[in-house]
């Protein structure tokens, strides 16, 4: 289960994801993220509420940044976890 | 949860699970129950915990994928020795093509075979077994404790 939060500045959108980030609910995360990027703001994804991430988790990272530079704005992760950060380093010997 | 064998030295719980990605938090609870009980460190707890989620997932994703809404259950078993863990999973779905199961090339960027890459970066083996009736698949991992 992941819960959600959303606020909006000037021009950047940060989303506060609180939970565990599985194929299960990436989909979800998708539908919130997704739309914000789509409006061209800039998009924070706050993840200091996520204690575990998996590849889906990863998936949905990666193709958010996609996403972005074809909109010409930027994803950025804010206060990453220590468990999610472990995660994006072994991702990073693979991306 | 059944405790097949419960001594200090030679530990094996087993559970099953329904397959579908709802079940695997569950998967989860289960490993970090287990490996809480087995008294693997912390930092290496999490690491298996992430090898045999995406291991499910694997199942999930692949073994049942033209199958969303079956009602088949997989089995995930933990044992412990004192120098090894081995993880064992069994599912009835589609028998795994061996020569399919691999991370893909490093200069592309699409996310899809990381779960593969996880696997092997956490565990010291794996394997691929036919598994015996009633299930169709067994995979292996192993980790040097």
């Amino acid at each position: 289960m992941i819960k959600f939060k959303v606020t909006e500045s000037e021009n950047i959108s940060t989303v506060f994801l609180d939970g565990e980030i599985d194929m299960d609910v990436a989909d979800n995360v998708r539908e919130v993220v997704f739309p914000l990027i789509d409006s061209g703001k800039e998009v924070h994804l706050n993840l200091k509420g996520v204690q575990y991430m998996d590849s889906s988790g990863i998936s949905v990272i990666v193709e958010s940044n996609q996403r972005a530079k074809e909109k010409n704005t930027k994803v950025e992760l804010k206060e990453v976890s220590q468990p999610v950060e472990k995660v994006l380093a072994m991702a990073r010997k693979f991306l | 949860m059944n405790t097949e064998v419960a001594d200090t030295t030679n530990l094996s719980e087993k559970k099953d699970f329904l397959v579908n990605s709802s079940s695997l938090k569950d998967v989860r609870s289960f490993s970090r129950e287990v490996f809480e009980k087995f008294k693997i460190n912390e930092e290496l707890r999490e690491e298996l915990v992430l090898a045999i989620a995406e291991a499910a997932q694997n199942i999930v994703k692949h073994a049942y994928k033209d199958y969303p809404d079956t009602q088949d259950r997989m089995a995930v078993r933990i044992s412990c020795t004192d120098k090894e863990l081995e993880i064992s999973f069994f599912d009835k779905g589609k028998p795994v093509e061996k020569s399919k199961v691999k991370h893909r090339a490093i200069d592309d960027v699409k996310p899809g075979g990381l779960g593969t890459f996880f696997i092997q970066e956490i565990m010291d083996s794996i394997k691929f077994k036919e598994g015996d009736k009633p299930w169709i698949n067994n995979l292996v991992l192993t980790k040097k404790l």
